[in-house]
Protein backbone atom coordinates (compact mmCIF):
# COMPACT_ATOMS: atom_id res chain seq x y z
CA UNK A 1 0.00 0.00 0.00
CA UNK A 2 1.46 3.37 -1.01
CA UNK A 3 0.73 6.52 0.90
CA UNK A 4 1.39 8.97 -1.89
CA UNK A 5 1.68 9.03 -5.63
CA UNK A 6 5.45 9.28 -5.42
CA UNK A 7 7.14 7.94 -2.28
CA UNK A 8 5.95 4.36 -2.23
CA UNK A 9 6.34 4.21 1.59
CA UNK A 10 3.96 2.26 3.77
CA UNK A 11 1.71 4.29 5.99
CA UNK A 12 2.18 4.12 9.74
CA UNK A 13 -1.05 5.50 11.17
CA UNK A 14 0.20 5.67 14.78
CA UNK A 15 3.33 7.80 14.23
CA UNK A 16 3.33 11.14 16.01
CA UNK A 17 6.38 13.13 14.94
CA UNK A 18 6.90 16.84 14.41
CA UNK A 19 4.65 16.99 11.34
CA UNK A 20 1.81 15.28 13.17
CA UNK A 21 2.21 17.69 16.12
CA UNK A 22 1.80 20.63 13.73
CA UNK A 23 -1.07 19.04 11.78
CA UNK A 24 -2.90 18.30 15.03
CA UNK A 25 -2.35 21.83 16.35
CA UNK A 26 -3.43 23.40 13.06
CA UNK A 27 -6.43 21.08 12.86
CA UNK A 28 -7.54 21.88 16.42
CA UNK A 29 -7.14 25.63 15.89
CA UNK A 30 -9.00 25.44 12.57
CA UNK A 31 -11.82 23.40 14.11
CA UNK A 32 -12.12 25.97 16.91
CA UNK A 33 -12.12 29.01 14.62
CA UNK A 34 -14.64 27.60 12.13
CA UNK A 35 -16.92 26.29 14.90
CA UNK A 36 -16.81 29.65 16.63
CA UNK A 37 -17.52 31.47 13.37
CA UNK A 38 -20.56 29.29 12.66
CA UNK A 39 -21.99 29.20 16.17
CA UNK A 40 -24.87 31.37 15.03
CA UNK A 41 -26.53 28.19 13.69
CA UNK A 42 -27.39 26.76 17.11
CA UNK A 43 -30.54 24.61 17.06
CA UNK A 44 -32.83 25.88 19.82
CA UNK A 45 -34.30 23.29 22.15
CA UNK A 46 -32.08 20.39 21.17
CA UNK A 47 -29.80 19.91 24.17
CA UNK A 48 -26.53 21.70 23.77
CA UNK A 49 -26.17 20.70 20.15
CA UNK A 50 -25.44 23.07 17.29
CA UNK A 51 -25.22 22.74 13.50
CA UNK A 52 -21.48 22.67 12.96
CA UNK A 53 -20.04 22.49 9.46
CA UNK A 54 -16.63 22.38 11.13
CA UNK A 55 -17.21 18.76 12.26
CA UNK A 56 -15.76 17.69 8.93
CA UNK A 57 -12.36 19.05 10.01
CA UNK A 58 -11.49 16.35 12.61
CA UNK A 59 -12.90 13.73 10.23
CA UNK A 60 -10.74 14.97 7.38
CA UNK A 61 -7.60 15.38 9.53
CA UNK A 62 -8.14 11.82 10.77
CA UNK A 63 -8.42 10.43 7.24
CA UNK A 64 -5.43 12.44 5.99
CA UNK A 65 -3.02 12.25 8.94
CA UNK A 66 -4.06 9.33 11.14
CA UNK A 67 -6.04 8.60 14.31
CA UNK A 68 -3.89 10.54 16.79
CA UNK A 69 -4.07 13.74 14.72
CA UNK A 70 -7.80 13.18 14.16
CA UNK A 71 -8.42 12.65 17.87
CA UNK A 72 -6.45 15.72 18.97
CA UNK A 73 -8.09 17.86 16.29
CA UNK A 74 -11.54 16.96 17.60
CA UNK A 75 -10.71 16.85 21.31
CA UNK A 76 -8.55 19.97 21.63
CA UNK A 77 -10.48 21.80 18.89
CA UNK A 78 -13.74 21.37 20.78
CA UNK A 79 -12.15 22.59 24.03
CA UNK A 80 -10.83 25.67 22.21
CA UNK A 81 -14.14 26.29 20.42
CA UNK A 82 -16.02 26.17 23.73
CA UNK A 83 -13.45 28.50 25.25
CA UNK A 84 -13.85 31.00 22.42
CA UNK A 85 -17.63 30.80 22.57
CA UNK A 86 -17.67 30.99 26.38
CA UNK A 87 -19.47 27.64 26.75
CA UNK A 88 -17.24 26.20 29.46
CA UNK A 89 -15.36 22.90 29.60
CA UNK A 90 -17.33 19.70 28.89
CA UNK A 91 -14.87 16.84 28.83
CA UNK A 92 -17.34 14.14 27.69
CA UNK A 93 -18.37 16.16 24.62
CA UNK A 94 -14.69 16.94 23.95
CA UNK A 95 -13.93 13.20 24.04
CA UNK A 96 -16.86 12.53 21.71
CA UNK A 97 -15.49 15.02 19.22
CA UNK A 98 -12.06 13.41 19.56
CA UNK A 99 -13.52 10.00 18.70
CA UNK A 100 -15.23 11.56 15.69
CA UNK A 101 -11.71 12.26 14.38
CA UNK A 102 -10.08 9.10 15.69
CA UNK A 103 -12.37 6.64 13.88
CA UNK A 104 -11.74 8.12 10.40
CA UNK A 105 -8.05 8.01 11.36
CA UNK A 106 -8.27 4.24 11.74
CA UNK A 107 -9.43 4.11 8.11
CA UNK A 108 -6.52 6.27 6.95
CA UNK A 109 -4.33 3.21 6.28
CA UNK A 110 -6.82 2.15 3.61
CA UNK A 111 -6.91 5.57 1.98
CA UNK A 112 -3.89 6.36 -0.17
CA UNK A 113 -5.28 8.06 -3.24
CA UNK A 114 -7.68 10.60 -1.88
CA UNK A 115 -9.66 11.10 -5.09
CA UNK A 116 -10.35 7.42 -5.76
CA UNK A 117 -13.93 6.21 -5.42
CA UNK A 118 -12.85 3.40 -3.07
CA UNK A 119 -11.05 5.84 -0.77
CA UNK A 120 -14.04 8.17 -0.71
CA UNK A 121 -16.34 5.26 0.21
CA UNK A 122 -14.01 4.34 3.10
CA UNK A 123 -14.06 7.99 4.12
CA UNK A 124 -17.88 8.13 4.06
CA UNK A 125 -18.11 4.95 6.10
CA UNK A 126 -15.69 6.37 8.64
CA UNK A 127 -17.85 9.52 8.92
CA UNK A 128 -20.91 7.47 9.87
CA UNK A 129 -19.01 5.27 12.33
CA UNK A 130 -17.06 8.18 13.80
CA UNK A 131 -20.11 10.39 14.30
CA UNK A 132 -22.11 7.44 15.66
CA UNK A 133 -19.50 6.34 18.20
CA UNK A 134 -18.31 9.84 19.12
CA UNK A 135 -21.72 11.42 19.60
CA UNK A 136 -23.01 8.16 21.10
CA UNK A 137 -20.35 8.22 23.81
CA UNK A 138 -20.92 11.91 24.53
CA UNK A 139 -24.70 11.51 24.63
CA UNK A 140 -24.62 8.38 26.81
CA UNK A 141 -22.35 10.19 29.26
CA UNK A 142 -25.27 12.61 29.80
CA UNK A 143 -27.12 9.68 31.44
CA UNK A 144 -24.36 9.51 34.01
CA UNK A 145 -23.93 13.28 34.38
CA UNK A 146 -27.48 14.60 34.36
CA UNK A 147 -29.46 11.47 35.14
CA UNK A 148 -31.35 11.60 31.85
CA UNK A 149 -32.94 8.38 30.61
CA UNK A 150 -32.16 6.66 27.33
CA UNK A 151 -35.06 8.29 25.40
CA UNK A 152 -33.95 11.77 26.43
CA UNK A 153 -30.38 10.97 25.52
CA UNK A 154 -31.34 9.60 22.10
CA UNK A 155 -33.82 12.31 21.11
CA UNK A 156 -32.35 15.40 22.78
CA UNK A 157 -28.63 14.72 22.51
CA UNK A 158 -27.64 11.90 20.20
CA UNK A 159 -29.91 12.24 17.16
CA UNK A 160 -29.58 16.03 16.62
CA UNK A 161 -25.79 15.80 16.90
CA UNK A 162 -25.41 12.57 14.92
CA UNK A 163 -27.72 13.49 12.04
CA UNK A 164 -26.37 16.99 11.47
CA UNK A 165 -22.77 15.78 11.81
CA UNK A 166 -23.12 13.00 9.26
CA UNK A 167 -24.87 15.32 6.80
CA UNK A 168 -21.97 17.79 6.99
CA UNK A 169 -19.39 15.00 6.99
CA UNK A 170 -20.85 12.98 4.12
CA UNK A 171 -21.08 16.01 1.83
CA UNK A 172 -17.96 17.96 2.75
CA UNK A 173 -15.46 15.14 3.36
CA UNK A 174 -15.27 13.97 -0.29
CA UNK A 175 -14.83 17.58 -1.42
CA UNK A 176 -11.96 18.05 1.03
CA UNK A 177 -10.41 14.72 0.02
CA UNK A 178 -10.47 15.63 -3.67
CA UNK A 179 -9.02 19.07 -2.95
CA UNK A 180 -6.29 17.47 -0.81
CA UNK A 181 -5.51 14.92 -3.55
CA UNK A 182 -4.68 17.82 -5.86
CA UNK A 183 -2.29 19.25 -3.26
CA UNK A 184 -0.66 15.86 -2.65
CA UNK A 185 -0.18 15.31 -6.37
CA UNK A 186 1.21 18.79 -6.96
CA UNK A 187 3.64 18.82 -4.03
CA UNK A 188 4.63 15.13 -4.17
CA UNK A 189 3.91 14.46 -0.47
CA UNK B 1 -12.17 38.68 12.37
CA UNK B 2 -10.94 39.45 15.82
CA UNK B 3 -10.51 36.51 18.17
CA UNK B 4 -10.70 37.45 21.81
CA UNK B 5 -10.19 34.99 24.67
CA UNK B 6 -12.73 35.27 27.42
CA UNK B 7 -10.06 35.23 30.12
CA UNK B 8 -8.98 38.41 31.82
CA UNK B 9 -7.10 38.91 35.04
CA UNK B 10 -9.53 39.99 37.78
CA UNK B 11 -7.25 39.60 40.81
CA UNK B 12 -9.86 37.23 42.18
CA UNK B 13 -9.03 34.37 44.58
CA UNK B 14 -9.40 32.02 41.59
CA UNK B 15 -6.57 33.82 39.78
CA UNK B 16 -4.22 32.74 42.58
CA UNK B 17 -5.14 29.05 42.56
CA UNK B 18 -2.88 26.69 40.64
CA UNK B 19 -4.62 25.35 37.49
CA UNK B 20 -3.74 21.76 38.48
CA UNK B 21 -5.53 22.17 41.80
CA UNK B 22 -8.47 23.70 39.93
CA UNK B 23 -8.82 20.78 37.53
CA UNK B 24 -8.53 18.26 40.39
CA UNK B 25 -11.21 20.13 42.37
CA UNK B 26 -13.51 20.43 39.33
CA UNK B 27 -13.32 16.71 38.58
CA UNK B 28 -13.89 15.89 42.26
CA UNK B 29 -17.14 17.93 42.08
CA UNK B 30 -18.11 16.13 38.85
CA UNK B 31 -17.63 12.67 40.41
CA UNK B 32 -19.21 13.68 43.74
CA UNK B 33 -22.31 15.11 42.02
CA UNK B 34 -22.76 12.06 39.80
CA UNK B 35 -22.28 9.48 42.57
CA UNK B 36 -25.61 9.95 44.32
CA UNK B 37 -29.21 11.19 44.06
CA UNK B 38 -29.46 11.75 47.82
CA UNK B 39 -30.94 15.26 48.30
CA UNK B 40 -28.78 16.21 51.29
CA UNK B 41 -25.52 15.23 49.62
CA UNK B 42 -26.51 16.90 46.36
CA UNK B 43 -27.38 20.07 48.24
CA UNK B 44 -24.01 20.05 50.04
CA UNK B 45 -22.16 19.59 46.73
CA UNK B 46 -24.27 22.36 45.18
CA UNK B 47 -23.34 24.79 48.00
CA UNK B 48 -19.63 23.92 47.60
CA UNK B 49 -19.91 24.52 43.82
CA UNK B 50 -21.58 27.94 44.36
CA UNK B 51 -18.82 28.90 46.81
CA UNK B 52 -16.18 27.80 44.30
CA UNK B 53 -17.87 29.78 41.51
CA UNK B 54 -17.99 32.92 43.68
CA UNK B 55 -14.20 32.78 44.01
CA UNK B 56 -13.95 33.66 40.31
CA UNK B 57 -15.77 37.00 40.75
CA UNK B 58 -17.46 36.58 37.39
CA UNK B 59 -20.26 38.86 36.30
CA UNK B 60 -23.43 37.89 34.42
CA UNK B 61 -22.18 39.87 31.43
CA UNK B 62 -19.02 37.74 31.34
CA UNK B 63 -20.72 34.36 31.31
CA UNK B 64 -24.14 34.95 29.76
CA UNK B 65 -23.45 32.97 26.56
CA UNK B 66 -22.37 29.94 28.54
CA UNK B 67 -25.43 30.14 30.78
CA UNK B 68 -27.66 30.53 27.73
CA UNK B 69 -26.38 27.20 26.41
CA UNK B 70 -26.86 25.56 29.82
CA UNK B 71 -30.39 27.00 30.05
CA UNK B 72 -31.30 25.36 26.74
CA UNK B 73 -29.90 22.06 28.01
CA UNK B 74 -31.71 22.37 31.36
CA UNK B 75 -34.98 23.30 29.65
CA UNK B 76 -34.81 20.26 27.36
CA UNK B 77 -33.77 17.83 30.05
CA UNK B 78 -35.77 19.01 33.00
CA UNK B 79 -38.87 20.86 31.84
CA UNK B 80 -39.76 18.79 28.80
CA UNK B 81 -38.35 15.35 29.60
CA UNK B 82 -38.73 15.19 33.36
CA UNK B 83 -41.74 17.35 34.18
CA UNK B 84 -43.92 17.28 31.07
CA UNK B 85 -43.30 13.82 29.61
CA UNK B 86 -41.78 12.14 32.67
CA UNK B 87 -39.14 10.53 30.47
CA UNK B 88 -36.05 11.85 32.22
CA UNK B 89 -37.17 10.45 35.56
CA UNK B 90 -37.29 6.88 34.27
CA UNK B 91 -35.08 4.42 36.08
CA UNK B 92 -34.36 6.75 39.03
CA UNK B 93 -37.84 7.65 40.29
CA UNK B 94 -39.97 4.61 41.25
CA UNK B 95 -43.26 4.29 39.31
CA UNK B 96 -46.46 5.68 40.82
CA UNK B 97 -46.39 8.36 43.50
CA UNK B 98 -48.49 11.27 44.74
CA UNK B 99 -50.07 13.45 42.03
CA UNK B 100 -49.43 17.20 42.26
CA UNK B 101 -52.96 17.90 40.94
CA UNK B 102 -55.00 14.82 41.95
CA UNK B 103 -58.29 16.43 40.78
CA UNK B 104 -56.83 17.68 37.50
CA UNK B 105 -56.66 21.32 36.36
CA UNK B 106 -58.90 23.54 34.28
CA UNK B 107 -57.18 25.44 31.47
CA UNK B 108 -59.29 27.74 29.24
CA UNK B 109 -62.44 25.97 30.44
CA UNK B 110 -61.13 22.49 29.62
CA UNK B 111 -60.47 19.92 32.33
CA UNK B 112 -57.07 18.26 32.06
CA UNK B 113 -55.59 15.36 34.04
CA UNK B 114 -51.86 15.95 34.49
CA UNK B 115 -49.76 12.98 35.57
CA UNK B 116 -47.00 15.03 37.21
CA UNK B 117 -46.11 13.56 40.60
CA UNK B 118 -44.52 15.15 43.65
CA UNK B 119 -41.65 12.65 43.31
CA UNK B 120 -40.96 13.64 39.69
CA UNK B 121 -41.02 17.28 40.64
CA UNK B 122 -38.43 16.62 43.35
CA UNK B 123 -36.38 14.67 40.85
CA UNK B 124 -36.36 17.81 38.66
CA UNK B 125 -35.03 19.80 41.64
CA UNK B 126 -32.35 17.14 42.27
CA UNK B 127 -31.41 17.12 38.59
CA UNK B 128 -31.19 20.91 38.65
CA UNK B 129 -28.83 20.80 41.65
CA UNK B 130 -26.66 18.13 40.03
CA UNK B 131 -26.36 19.81 36.60
CA UNK B 132 -25.85 23.26 38.09
CA UNK B 133 -23.12 21.99 40.45
CA UNK B 134 -21.20 20.57 37.49
CA UNK B 135 -21.91 23.60 35.27
CA UNK B 136 -20.77 26.07 37.95
CA UNK B 137 -17.30 24.56 38.22
CA UNK B 138 -16.73 23.88 34.52
CA UNK B 139 -18.29 26.95 32.91
CA UNK B 140 -15.92 29.28 34.72
CA UNK B 141 -12.73 27.66 33.42
CA UNK B 142 -12.39 29.63 30.13
CA UNK B 143 -13.09 32.91 31.93
CA UNK B 144 -10.69 32.42 34.81
CA UNK B 145 -7.79 30.40 33.41
CA UNK B 146 -5.03 31.98 31.37
CA UNK B 147 -4.75 30.34 27.94
CA UNK B 148 -0.96 30.14 28.43
CA UNK B 149 -1.51 27.77 31.35
CA UNK B 150 -3.26 24.91 29.54
CA UNK B 151 -0.24 23.24 27.90
CA UNK B 152 1.92 23.26 31.00
CA UNK B 153 -1.01 22.25 33.23
CA UNK B 154 -1.82 19.15 31.19
CA UNK B 155 1.89 18.35 30.91
CA UNK B 156 2.31 18.53 34.70
CA UNK B 157 -0.85 16.45 35.15
CA UNK B 158 0.86 13.65 33.23
CA UNK B 159 -0.03 14.24 29.55
CA UNK B 160 2.93 13.40 27.24
CA UNK B 161 4.98 16.45 26.25
CA UNK B 162 4.16 16.25 22.55
CA UNK B 163 0.44 16.21 23.25
CA UNK B 164 0.69 19.07 25.74
CA UNK B 165 2.77 21.06 23.26
CA UNK B 166 0.19 20.40 20.52
CA UNK B 167 -2.39 22.04 22.75
CA UNK B 168 -0.07 24.97 23.41
CA UNK B 169 0.65 25.35 19.69
CA UNK B 170 -3.02 25.31 18.74
CA UNK B 171 -3.61 28.39 20.94
CA UNK B 172 -0.84 30.11 19.00
CA UNK B 173 -2.47 29.29 15.64
CA UNK B 174 -5.94 30.57 16.45
CA UNK B 175 -5.37 34.29 15.67
CA UNK B 176 -3.51 33.39 12.44
CA UNK B 177 -6.23 31.04 11.24
CA UNK B 178 -8.99 33.49 12.20
CA UNK B 179 -7.25 36.11 10.07
CA UNK B 180 -6.91 33.63 7.17
CA UNK B 181 -10.60 32.77 7.55
CA UNK B 182 -11.52 36.46 7.30
CA UNK B 183 -9.20 37.04 4.31
CA UNK B 184 -10.72 34.04 2.49
CA UNK B 185 -14.24 35.19 3.34
CA UNK B 186 -13.50 38.68 1.99
CA UNK B 187 -11.90 37.24 -1.17
CA UNK B 188 -14.90 34.98 -1.81
CA UNK B 189 -17.33 37.84 -1.15
CA UNK B 190 -15.47 39.89 -3.76
CA UNK B 191 -16.34 37.06 -6.18
CA UNK B 192 -20.03 37.26 -5.26
CA UNK B 193 -20.07 34.66 -2.46
CA UNK B 194 -22.84 35.10 0.13
CA UNK B 195 -22.93 33.62 3.59
CA UNK B 196 -26.22 34.58 5.11
CA UNK B 197 -27.12 32.62 8.21
CA UNK B 198 -30.69 31.43 8.41
CA UNK B 199 -31.33 31.37 4.66
CA UNK B 200 -32.19 28.14 2.88
CA UNK B 201 -32.36 24.49 3.89
CA UNK B 202 -29.43 22.41 5.10
CA UNK B 203 -28.24 21.47 1.58
CA UNK B 204 -28.19 25.15 0.56
CA UNK B 205 -26.27 25.95 3.74
CA UNK B 206 -23.69 23.29 2.95
CA UNK B 207 -23.33 24.70 -0.55
CA UNK B 208 -22.72 28.10 1.01
CA UNK B 209 -20.05 26.75 3.34
CA UNK B 210 -17.90 24.72 0.91
CA UNK B 211 -16.26 27.66 -0.97
CA UNK B 212 -15.16 29.02 2.40
CA UNK B 213 -14.16 25.87 4.26
CA UNK B 214 -12.12 24.19 1.49
CA UNK B 215 -9.59 27.01 0.79
CA UNK B 216 -9.16 27.77 4.52
CA UNK B 217 -8.42 24.10 5.30
CA UNK B 218 -6.08 23.55 2.35
CA UNK B 219 -4.22 26.78 3.05
CA UNK B 220 -3.69 25.71 6.67
CA UNK B 221 -2.34 22.30 5.65
CA UNK B 222 0.08 23.76 3.09
CA UNK B 223 1.47 26.28 5.60
CA UNK B 224 1.90 23.63 8.32
CA UNK B 225 4.63 21.93 6.27
CA UNK B 226 6.92 24.95 6.65
CA UNK B 227 6.22 25.18 10.38
CA UNK B 228 7.08 21.49 10.88
CA UNK B 229 10.33 21.91 8.95
CA UNK B 230 11.27 24.96 11.03
CA UNK B 231 10.57 23.02 14.25
CA UNK B 232 12.66 20.07 13.07
CA UNK B 233 15.56 22.39 12.23
CA UNK B 234 15.44 23.69 15.79
CA UNK B 235 15.55 20.16 17.22
CA UNK B 236 11.96 19.84 18.37
CA UNK B 237 11.33 16.80 20.55
CA UNK B 238 15.02 15.94 21.13
CA UNK B 239 14.92 16.73 24.86
CA UNK B 240 12.36 17.09 27.60
CA UNK B 241 10.52 20.34 27.07
CA UNK B 242 10.66 23.33 29.40
CA UNK B 243 7.76 25.77 29.66
CA UNK B 244 7.89 29.54 29.65
CA UNK B 245 4.81 29.74 31.86
CA UNK B 246 5.73 28.12 35.17
CA UNK B 247 3.35 26.66 37.71
CA UNK B 248 4.02 26.68 41.43
CA UNK B 249 1.99 25.05 44.19
CA UNK B 250 1.22 27.12 47.29
CA UNK B 251 -0.08 25.87 50.63
CA UNK B 252 -3.66 26.80 49.65
CA UNK B 253 -3.42 24.68 46.49
CA UNK B 254 -2.54 21.64 48.61
CA UNK B 255 -5.41 22.52 50.93
CA UNK B 256 -7.82 22.64 47.96
CA UNK B 257 -6.59 19.29 46.65
CA UNK B 258 -6.89 17.76 50.14
CA UNK B 259 -10.42 19.16 50.49
CA UNK B 260 -11.39 17.78 47.05
CA UNK B 261 -10.06 14.31 47.91
CA UNK B 262 -11.74 14.24 51.35
CA UNK B 263 -15.04 15.53 49.89
CA UNK B 264 -15.08 12.88 47.16
CA UNK B 265 -14.11 10.11 49.59
CA UNK B 266 -16.85 11.21 52.01
CA UNK B 267 -19.49 11.22 49.26
CA UNK B 268 -18.45 7.76 48.02
CA UNK B 269 -18.45 6.43 51.61
CA UNK B 270 -21.90 7.87 52.34
CA UNK B 271 -23.29 6.68 49.02
CA UNK B 272 -22.04 3.11 49.07
CA UNK B 273 -21.28 2.23 52.71
CA UNK B 274 -24.20 4.08 54.30
CA UNK B 275 -26.55 3.35 51.39
CA UNK B 276 -27.29 7.00 50.56
CA UNK B 277 -26.93 6.58 46.81
CA UNK B 278 -30.54 6.23 45.70
CA UNK B 279 -33.17 8.85 44.96
CA UNK B 280 -35.36 9.87 47.90
CA UNK B 281 -37.85 12.67 48.59
CA UNK B 282 -37.62 14.67 51.85
CA UNK B 283 -40.76 14.74 54.00
CA UNK B 284 -41.00 18.54 53.98
CA UNK B 285 -41.41 18.40 50.19
CA UNK B 286 -44.55 16.24 50.52
CA UNK B 287 -45.82 18.76 53.08
CA UNK B 288 -45.82 21.50 50.44
CA UNK B 289 -48.41 19.61 48.36
CA UNK B 290 -50.82 18.54 51.12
Amino acid sequence: MKDTYTTGKKKSIWSFGTKEVVYAAIGAALYAVVTWAFNIWQIPGAGNVGIRPAVVIPMFFGIAFGPIVGFITGFVGNILADMLSGYGFWIWWDLGNGIMGLIPGLFSAMVYKYNETKSIIWGELSVILGAGLGMGLAAISEMWVSGADINTVIFANFLPAFLTNIVWGLILLPILMIAYAAIVQRSGR
Amino acid sequence: MLVAWNYRYRNSPMDHIDPRARFIFSFAILFAATTTWNPNILFAVFVIAITWYSLGRLTWKDTRFGWLMISIMLFTMIVINTIITGGGAGGVVPPGGQLVWPDGVSIFGRHLNIGLTVERLWFAVSQLMRILSISLVFIMIPYTMDSRAYGVTFSKLGLPDRLAYTMELSFRFIPTLARNFQVTLDAQRARGFELDAGKGNIIQKIRQVAPLLIPVTMNAIVSSEDIANAMDLRGFGQRKRTWLYELKFHWWDWAIIAFAVVMLAAVVLLAYHFDMRLFSVPNWWYGLFN
